[in-house]
């Protein structure tokens, strides 16, 4: 399958069930609600060093938030379900709690499981807190030295999918970059998923294991390193020189994919060779994310 | 008076004339038990029926100011709990202080047809004889208070002791009381004077009185004794409630020496503490009480059990009052009686999680188990304090089944069955005859009512039938037949017809020159003049004065001094 | 459950019908509910002595006509839906766990007194006791909403454990007395008295008010809460301004005699807010 001259290669992108929470952080301006994000969702690349994998899911307009303010929304995942209220508790009580203006709501109301992090966080209030009830949801009032603090008592969980991925093959290290940013851009739009990594993009693949050290987890990927084409049993194709990789969590499936399908629309272009994806052979990741399937518009998933 | 009647065939279970479980007929006349009654008298088959005596409360809290302020106070409980009324009972309301038709007939359908009001402060007569007036079907009396009457205590102060027996007389007669109560004594005084001041030992001093409880208490029981009423004086000790409050109730046993005196609600004044410790959790010394009483037959007791779910505490220790205030921290209400009394209310709610309401719940048991003369052990609940009387057939099943005992006992505060000797006891099950005893035969004669509590020829027609079953609270909350004086009020769980009641009361003998001495401290100190102090007897319709055993010599007719 | 009563007969003295509620009525024929029993004065009665009984339309129960001596329309109703094209007498939904009320007029005292769930909204005014506790109860509304667009007596939300009472209209003397949590929100004006016994909770109104010596001031702020609350109110059809949601609100504590935990909120009408 070839799109725009640029070869899709005939594999797929291998993801694991992940737990996830969305946020909804507002603020006094759109400014103020996307500084306490972006400290929120700071050092969250991967679970391997960070404990969780955060990103900024999208924007939202006054008319999308709880209390009518501009507000960013955040999806904040971990691989098991004991921790992710942990993170969620450290990450709002050190960046949303302390940044003015802002305020943190549930994104995932309808999610059954719930996990206590307003709850968690009013002891800050040493006994001054307040919670309130409005329509069918409890928020607590924390007092601080700016005014109030609202957040809400609890946030939903639901498993979500992390690892979803494709790898831009390229000419050049110009190409590679220039196509990760306007996959990237196009995927800032898609609902439903983050890109956790800087900018969105990796340019670190990672193997799992090592060759040489029985302590690592994941070591470099050797198989699309080009300086180690030589010395290792290269996967690149000849003329490829730089590659970058897209790395997606998201709340499911569906969005997993169709996040990848505009992002790898948006990589094919000139000086890009191939677009393949990593995987494990199928035995680790119950998702699988076929890049043919998927761009072709068929059901993505096996 | 009812048309003859003849019982058939009912199980009889009555132990004051040595009946136990006997099949055999029971005959009524006139209102009362007779030998025989002619061939066509009506008949009731009881067969499968267990026949009693009707029951008698020996202390319960069912009418007058301070049951009638606790109905006020919880108007919330009367909306969910609405007696309707019938083609022949009147209609009321519920909840744990039912109003006054409510308490008569609720009493009739548990088979109640005696109960005694256990604190009534003189000037508070004229009400609870009103509200007798109204409180259908029971025969009833009250206790008068006089444990902390000011003029007592300055007779008693100043050893003017034949004046103060025969001012005890007078107060008892001219109220239409049963029987003199003390509630601990010295307490209100204390209380009114310093704040949060109360009598912690016998010997305490009472406040500007040369009085301490142990003088008083002993004066009393002496009195009481003297005048040879039917029931000896009724004390609700010091220190109720109080961790380690069970020497207080040894020593004020001991105060007897061998006189007659009754114990009010002991499983409250049964109370241990940790030793070594100034401050902790109440520990259970019913054995020790137990003890005490089964060796001791000049002592009697009634329980005063405490059943989980609400209960209003009333009484006439307004310190006591204050002290549940602060542990229910709800609405409460304290108010003084002049020169004679306190009173407090509060609303309060027993749960089977906390430590100090299971262990009174499991020492109100052990006190039960552990008794070797249910005569003088009796049953009470201290309505509506430890719990409504609308509880006692569940008491009663927990006395007689142990297997559902265990099952309770599986429900309640593991640790504060720790410090009791409950687990021990499983062994031990109240037979039908003994339930008899400890809620009819006993209380009877412990009040002194020879024609009450029992079956025999010349008693007071006063029977209830109940469907036996293995479900003992089932079987004594609904009575298919209750008969009062003779009638059928009670019929297959029905009820067929009303009935007055009576009052109780007795009339001691006194010497008519004490309204002299009296009557200059009404002047000087009550806010109503002496002239219309006596409840004459336009508050009684029906009634019966319970004689007194030994008159004193050289005495005037109860009330005929008046002037 | 889907009939439509229209009152023929309007009481003189007050019709009990707590019948009137979905449960009740659920699957009845208009013969069967109009013999269901109803207390009239001291004396028993059938519903359709007073109510033609009809078939509804659309799954609601619908009654028309002047139900100002009707009292206890929806009490206890856990779910389903009364309309009252007219006003409703006392006990309106008193005790209501779910469900939802609408009343097109006004409606008397005791409106949804104790209710734990559901919705109330009166379009017209309501009379004392609005969301209270019954006499003698600590506590009163434990859950759901009451909106009122015009005025209410007395007592609004005495003894409030949780839930919402908004008023569109002025309430009067006492409202939130003895509150123990929950919100009271009044566009209008606040009677005398406002919050007192308060122990948590907060009332809310849009005008200066005079409250009691034991409020204190704290600040005056803009709490995020009540824009929360305001725009839901919004939602439900209440006159919310923009200014409002926007507003700066003094904050005062109170009541003192309860450990000044609960809260009154003023809009600050000064220069500049």
């Amino acid at each position: 399958m070839i799109v725009r001259g640029v070869l899709i290669e005939d594999t797929f992108a291998e993801a694991f069930t992940m737990r996830v929470a969305r946020l909804i952080i507002t603020g006094r301006t759109p400014r103020w609600a996307r500084e306490a994000a972006l400290k929120l969702t700071g050092f969250a690349t991967s679970v391997i060093g960070c404990k969780c994998e955060a990103g900024i899911e999208r924007e939202l307009a006054e008319r999308d938030t709880p209390d009518g303010r501009p507000g960013v929304s955040v999806l904040l995942l971990t691989m098991d379900k004991e921790s992710l209220p942990q993170r969620l508790i450290e990450r709002v009580g050190q960046t949303v709690l302390t940044c003015p203006t802002t305020a943190c709501f549930d994104g995932l109301p309808q999610a059954p499981d719930r996990l206590p992090v307003g709850k968690a966080l009013r002891a800050f209030g040493d006994g001054f807190q307040a919670s309130k009830v409005v329509g069918e949801r409890r928020y607590w009032r924390l007092p601080v030295m700016e005014g109030e603090f609202l957040v809400e008592e609890t946030f939903g969980m639901q498993k979500g999918v992390g690892g979803g991925n494709f790898l831009i093959l390229a000419e050049d290290a110009d190409a590679a970059l220039e196509a990760a940013e306007a996959a990237v851009a196009t995927i800032a739009d898609q609902p439903g998923v983050i890109l956790p990594f800087p900018g969105g993009v990796v340019r670190s693949g990672s193997k799992v294991g090592s060759k040489r050290y029985k302590r690592m987890i994941a070591t470099t990927n050797d198989a699309y390193s080009p300086t180690l084409r030589a010395v290792t049993e290269s996967q690149l194709p000849d003329g490829v020189n730089s590659v970058l990789e897209i790395v997606l969590d998201g709340v499911d499936g569906p969005a997993i994919e169709s996040a990848m399908r505009v992002g790898i629309d948006a990589a094919c272009r000139p000086g890009v060779k191939a677009i393949t994806a990593g995987n494990y052979g199928g035995k680790l990741g119950p998702h699988h994310f076929h890049l043919r399937r998927i761009m072709n518009g068929g059901p993505a998933t096996a | 008076m009812g048309s003859p009647l003849r019982i058939v065939n009912g199980r009889v279970y009555d132990p004051a004339n040595g009946v136990n479980g006997v099949v055999r007929d029971v005959c009524v006349r006139d209102g009362k038990i007779v030998d025989d009654v002619p061939p066509d008298a009506k008949r009731i088959d009881a067969t499968g029926l267990v026949v009693m005596p009707g029951g008698v409360d020996i202390h319960c809290h069912i009418a007058g100011p301070k049951v009638n302020l606790a109905r006020k106070v919880q108007p919330e409980t009367h909306r969910d709990d609405v007696q309707l009324r019938t083609r022949v009972t009147r209609s009321g309301t519920g909840g744990t202080v039912p109003s006054t038709f409510a308490t008569g007939y609720r009493y009739a359908t548990l088979g109640y047809t005696t109960a005694m009001e256990a604190a009534v402060p003189p000037l508070g007569a004229r009400h609870t004889l009103e509200e007798f007036h109204d409180t259908p079907v029971i025969d009833k009396g009250f206790f008068v208070l006089v444990g902390n009457n000011l003029l007592l205590y300055r007779l008693l102060q100043e050893g003017r002791l034949e004046e103060f027996r025969h001012a005890l007389a007078w107060w008892l007669t001219v109220t239409k009381a049963y029987a003199p109560k003390l509630v601990n004594p010295g307490g209100d005084e204390m209380w009114k004077g310093q704040r949060n001041a109360n009598i912690t030992a016998l010997d305490d001093k009472i406040g500007a009185f040369d009085l301490t409880p142990r003088r008083v208490i002993a004066a009393f029981i002496e009195a009481a004794n003297a005048l040879g009423l039917p029931h000896p004086v009724h004390i609700h000790c010091n220190n109720l409630g109080h961790t380690g409050n069970v020497e207080t109730t040894l020593e004020t046993m001991r105060l007897a020496e061998g006189r007659r005196a009754h114990m009010a609600h002991i499983q409250f004044h049964s109370y241990g503490a940790v030793a070594g410790k100034s401050r902790s959790n109440p520990t259970s010394r019913a054995r020790d009480i137990a003890e005490y009483v089964n060796t001791h037959p000049n002592i009697s007791a009634d329980v005063g059990a405490v059943m989980f779910g609400h209960s209003t505490s009333m009484t006439a220790d307004a310190p006591l009052a204050y002290m549940l205030y602060r542990i229910a921290g709800g609405k409460w209400v304290n108010a003084d009686t002049e020169n004679e009394s306190g009173c407090g209310i509060v609303p309060f709610t027993y749960q089977d999680q906390v430590y100090t309401n299971a262990l009174q719940w499991a020492i109100g048991l052990e006190l039960f188990l552990l008794s070797e003369d249910p005569w003088r052990m009796v049953f009470s609940t201290d309505h509506p304090n430890g719990g409504s009387f609308m509880t006692y057939p569940r008491l009663i099943r927990l006395l007689m089944d142990s297997e559902f005992r265990k099952q309770q006992m599986a429900q309640v505060n593991q640790k504060a069955l720790d410090h009791t000797s409950l687990r021990d006891l499983q062994g031990r099950e109240y037979s039908l005859y003994e339930i008899a005893i400890i809620t009819r035969a006993g209380p009877a004669r412990l009040l002194g009512l020879t024609a009450k509590g029992h079956l025999g020829v010349g008693a007071d027609a006063d029977i209830t039938l109940y469907e036996e079953d293995d479900d003992k609270e089932k079987m004594f909350a609904a009575p298919r037949y209750v008969i009062k004086d003779g009638e059928l009020i009670v019929e297959d769980h029905e009820f067929r017809d009303d009935h007055g009641g009576r009052v109780l009361h007795v009339a001691p003998a006194y010497d008519a020159k004490i309204e002299q001495v009296i009557e200059p401290f009404f002047e000087d100190y009550y806010t109503i003049r002496f002239a219309n102090y006596a409840v004459d007897d336009r508050y009684l319709s029906h009634h019966q004065v319970i004689p007194t055993a030994a008159p004193a010599a050289a005495a005037t007719p109860a009330g005929a001094a008046r002037p | 459950m889907s009939l439509a009563l229209t009152l023929h007969t309007v009481p003189t003295v007050p019709l009990e019908a707590e019948v009137l509620s979905p449960a009740r009525l659920a699957g009845l024929s208009a013969p069967e509910a109009a013999k269901l029993t109803v207390v009239y004065g001291n004396q028993r009665a059938d519903l359709g002595d007073f109510f033609k009984v009809g078939k509804g339309a659309d799954g609601e129960l619908h009654l028309t006509g002047d139900l100002a001596r009707v009292k206890r329309v929806g009490m206890g109703m856990a779910e389903g839906r009364i309309v009252v094209h007219g006003s409703a007498g006392m006990h309106l939904g008193t005790g209501m766990t779910g469900g939802e009320i609408v009343v097109e007029g006004d409606a008397g005292d005791w409106v949804g007194s104790e209710m734990t769930g559901g919705r109330i909204t009166v379009k017209g005014n309501a009379g004392h006791m609005v969301g209270s506790a019954t006499r003698g109860s600590a506590v009163g509304v434990r859950g759901g909403e009451i909106l009122i667009f015009g005025n209410v007596g007395n007592e609004a939300g005495s003894g409030m454990r949780r839930g919402l009472i908004a008023i569109g209209g002025d309430s009067g003397d006492f409202a939130g007395v003895n509150m123990l949590a929950g919100t009271i929100v009044v566009l209008g004006r606040l009677g005398w008295r406002t919050g007192a016994g308060m122990a948590r909770g907060s009332i809310i109104s849009m005008h200066p008010a005079e409250l009691l010596p034991t409020f204190a001031y704290a600040c005056t702020y803009s709490p995020l809460f009540l824009r929360l609350c305001l725009l839901h109110l919004g939602r439900l059809g209440l006159p919310v301004a923009r200014s409002q949601v926007e507003g700066r609100y003094q904050r005062w504590c109170g009541d003192a005699v309860e450990l000044n935990r609960g809260e009154v909120l003023l809009l600050d009408s000064a220069p500049g807010a």
